[in-house]
């Protein structure tokens, strides 16, 4: 019994090893995108999505990757930090890291751990120590969730500024395309006695 | 319950052939046979002893048959216990001791077993109002183990309370109250003896019809040879009734010699009855011969021996809690005696009855709670009892008073032998012994650090699948069932919480760790828990806010209700730009072909803005590192001041 909870769990240490944590993903990709995005840097063994059950705000989604192995996992990691990596959509890149234990949802149980659990009198001296650590638990969580908002903030606020900058890029390419295509640039060309370069 | 060790060295018969069958012909089926001194019949309900379970299975016994190579098989059909199946009950409440059969189709149904495991008998009835079934009276239902009246279907995994032609092949009848089930149980016909034992307990103006009707049917069941193993079990129960009706009876007999008497008291004085009286059925049984005076005498001389005999008695909890089930019966069976020496042969039969009687309780303490439960209960009505006083009771005790002197004046006299401390401490054992074997291991004393071990009935539900998560959180949560909980040790697993809730709150539920992401604290982890019952959400939620439950580290657990946001997609996402002239464009692109990933070149307009987000990223992260940091000084500081670690 014992054995085997421990061969379990260090089989489940080694695919941790070999999986990978990405996330900024938008939430048009599913797995078969991901899948096939990361298929070109070694073979993916299974996705799966890490739901976000907490936010009311949408965040970014996030999945596990599993690879065949290790050295796979870094590979992709390192292609990924190395060159921003677009994945359905552009141009906020994907971010990749190793996985963590705690990001798995069916992980077995840590063998020879030993969890101990008490009712606290009220008498205890611990007692208000534990009411202050459960205000600061509470708070804490607060201040992660404020921050969380701040983040989403600060990444609508890039989204619009640079949907704007695009929009004026793409306005002055559409305008160059129409005076090129109107010759309207001809004309001025020939009117200030310039030379259009393009057509030799 | 018959103990596993035990099994080897028992007496095994086959009883009547049924038919041979087979493909070679070589398979022997029985109706019945006969194991442990236990004779089992097809269409038996049975516990079967399961390794690594605390609580046996039970299921019927629907083929009996011996392979050619003399391996004893019985085909068994499940009962489920509701626990087993406490995801599929939802809001309906099982009785205690409901069972649903298994019907319909699939894993779980029935089981082809070897013989040994089974344990005993169990006396199941159904209290199904179909029309099929013969209706079970009212001592019947009172004295089963176990009632049922619903199914479950194993392949559809529903509850319902209608019952199908035929489940496992058997046709239904067979499966409800058969004929067989209701002779033993029918009332016997009052013979002289019977009648005297009524005629006692109207005296004694407590021990209503049923109650007094019950140790008769003990003594049908036991006289008659062939079905004296008429379940352990059953038995139990009615032993167990009979000891709470009776001992608000005997609170008040004592009333009527003193009133200032407790009934903690009157508890230590039946247990040193009882002890000696043990010993005096088992002479009584071997000598057969009744002279009731003499041993009128005998007891209250024992009655009356020292005090040490109380506490070394006492200690002893488990064993002193099965005898005190016993004492109500000796003591009707005392008082019958103290009247009835005419009687003499068919009473000195008795005590050869209870001493079986006796020791069926014993052997089955061990997996039977209820039984201490019970008897505790009845503290209370002792108190009630007491209080009243009856003439009828007075007469019976001064007609007794001038039949055996001796015996009240020896109960009066050790009465005041007893001293306060003393019985208390008896009672301390006594009211400590049923917390303790309820629970298993566990005793929620506030201060006593408990190890968070696995609960009883985890992995009970293991044949089936669950629905999915979501679709269980959707739900609970629009119940009121979900609690999230914080502060835990971020690697915990889900099973280990379902634990902690199981140690902290006695309350069975399905949980689940929130998985850790890029924004997750590394101090607290979360999960949530789907309670059974909105009720049992709200108290644990109370009760988490109001006092402390500690968690090792020093952590301790944070809960609330919590508010979901609904999985799904999220309709918005920052950070991918279209052109929306283009987009139409776009997406029959994306349709076409599912990878458009590629790493963005340095000379584009895109590999630009994806820099502006990676340098978003970087000051994100730093932020988080930053407050998590912050956040990991600020408890280590708490946790500074706390005295035990």
């Amino acid at each position: 019994m014992e054995s085997t909870a421990e061969a379990k769990y260090a089989a489940f240490e080694e695919k941790v090893e070999r999986t990978i944590f990405v996330d900024n993903l938008s939430p048009q990709v599913t797995e078969p995108v991901l899948k096939k995005a990361l298929d070109q840097f070694g073979t993916v063994v299974s996705v799966s999505f890490i739901p976000n059950y907490l936010e009311t705000l949408s965040i970014p989604s996030c999945a596990l990757v599993e690879m065949e192995n290790s050295e796979k996992a870094k590979k992709v990691i390192s292609s990924i930090t190395q060159f921003p990596f677009m994945m359905a959509g552009m141009p906020r890149p994907v971010r990749a890291r190793l996985a963590e234990a705690e990001m798995f949802d069916d992980r077995p149980v840590k063998p020879g751990r030993k969890i101990h659990c008490h009712w606290l009198d009220p008498s205890d001296p611990d007692f208000e120590v534990a009411k202050k650590l459960k205000l600061v638990t509470r708070k804490h969580a607060t201040e992660a969730s404020f921050l969380l908002k701040q983040q989403l903030d600060r990444e609508e606020k890039l989204h619009k500024q640079q949907a704007e900058t695009l929009k004026a890029n793409f306005k002055k390419y559409e305008m160059i395309v129409g005076v090129l295509g109107d010759k309207t640039a001809q004309n001025l060309a020939g009117h200030y006695g310039m030379r259009v370069s393009d057509d030799s | 319950m018959v103990q596993a060790n035990e099994i080897e060295s028992i007496g095994f018969k086959w009883g009547k052939k049924r038919g041979i069958g087979g493909k070679k012909k070589d398979v022997q089926f029985y109706e019945s046979f006969t194991y442990d001194d236990v004779e089992y019949a097809l269409y038996d309900s049975v516990y079967i002893y399961a390794d690594g379970e605390t609580e046996p299975y039970i299921g019927k016994l629907i083929k009996i048959w011996e392979n050619s190579d003399k391996t004893k098989k019985v085909k068994i059909l499940w009962f489920f216990r509701p626990c087993e199946i406490s995801n599929f009950l939802e809001a309906d409440k099982a009785v205690e001791n409901e069972l649903f059969l298994a019907s319909g189709e699939g894993v779980g149904l029935a089981n082809v077993n070897p013989l040994e495991p089974i344990a005993g008998k169990c006396n199941v009835v159904c209290i199904s109002k179909d029309s099929r079934n013969p209706q079970p009276s009212y001592e019947e239902i009172e004295m089963a183990d176990f009632i049922f009246y619903r199914t479950f279907d194993v392949g559809h995994r529903v509850i319902t309370d209608k019952i199908d032609d035929k489940i496992a092949g058997i046709d239904v009848r067979f499966l409800l109250n058969s004929v067989s089930i209701q002779k033993p149980s029918a009332v016997p016909k009052p013979d002289s003896n019977d009648k005297e034992i009524i005629g006692n307990a109207v005296v004694a103006g407590v021990v209503d019809k049923n109650v007094s009707g019950k140790p008769l049917k003990l003594d049908d069941s036991s006289t008659d040879a062939s079905t004296k193993e008429n379940s352990v079990s059953r038995e139990n129960k009615a032993a167990i009734m009979t000891s709470v009706k009776q001992k608000s009876g005997l609170g008040k007999k004592p009333d009527s010699y003193t009133n200032s008497r407790s009934d903690n008291e009157e508890i230590a004085h039946l247990k040193t009855a009882l002890v000696k009286q043990k010993s005096s059925l088992g002479e009584k049984h071997a000598s057969k011969s009744g002279v009731e005076l003499a041993e009128m005498a005998k007891i209250t001389k024992w009655e009356s021996m020292s005090n040490d005999k109380i506490t070394s008695r006492s200690k002893d909890n488990v064993s002193s809690e099965s005898k005190a089930s016993s004492i109500p019966a000796i003591e009707i069976h005392a008082e019958k005696k103290g009247k009835a020496t005419k009687d003499s042969v068919r009473s000195s039969d008795r005590p050869s009855k209870l001493a079986n009687f006796d020791d069926s309780v014993k052997a089955s303490v061990n997996g039977r709670n209820t039984l201490q439960k019970l008897n505790l209960d009845s503290g209370g009505s002792d108190a009630k009892a007491l209080d009243r006083t009856t003439t009828a009771s007075d007469d019976k005790s001064k007609r007794k008073l001038t039949k055996n002197p001796s015996w009240t004046e020896n109960i009066s006299l050790k009465k005041t032998k007893l001293d306060e401390k003393l019985t208390k401490h008896a009672i301390g054992q006594l009211l400590e012994a049923s917390p303790r074997e309820a629970s298993n291991s566990v005793s929620k004393t506030t201060d006593q650090k408990v190890e968070v071990t696995r609960r009883p009935e985890a992995d009970k539900s293991k044949w089936f699948k669950m629905p999915p998560w979501e679709e269980r959180m959707q739900n609970a949560h629009a119940e009121g069932r979900l609690v999230l909980l914080q502060n835990l040790d971020p690697s915990y697993t889900s099973a280990e919480v379902e634990d902690i809730v199981w140690h902290a709150f006695k309350e069975n539920c399905t949980a689940k760790m929130i998985q850790r992401t890029a924004f997750s604290s590394p101090h607290s982890g979360q999960a949530f828990v789907i309670f059974k019952t909105s009720e049992a959400a709200e108290i644990a939620v109370e009760k988490l806010d109001e006092s402390c439950l500690m968690l090792s580290n020093g952590r301790p657990l944070v809960g609330s209700i919590a508010t979901l946001s609904f999985p799904g997609k999220p309709s918005t996402f920052f950070g991918h730009i279209y052109i929306d002239k283009l987009r139409l464009q776009m997406q029959r692109e994306m349709k076409e072909a599912v990878s458009t990933s590629h790493c963005s070149q340095p000379n584009t307009i895109e590999y630009d803005m994806a820099m502006d987000w990676c340098l978003l990223q970087e000051r994100t992260d730093l932020e988080w590192k930053h407050l998590y940091k912050q956040q990991g000084q600020e408890l280590r500081k708490l946790k500074a001041n706390l005295k035990s670690k």
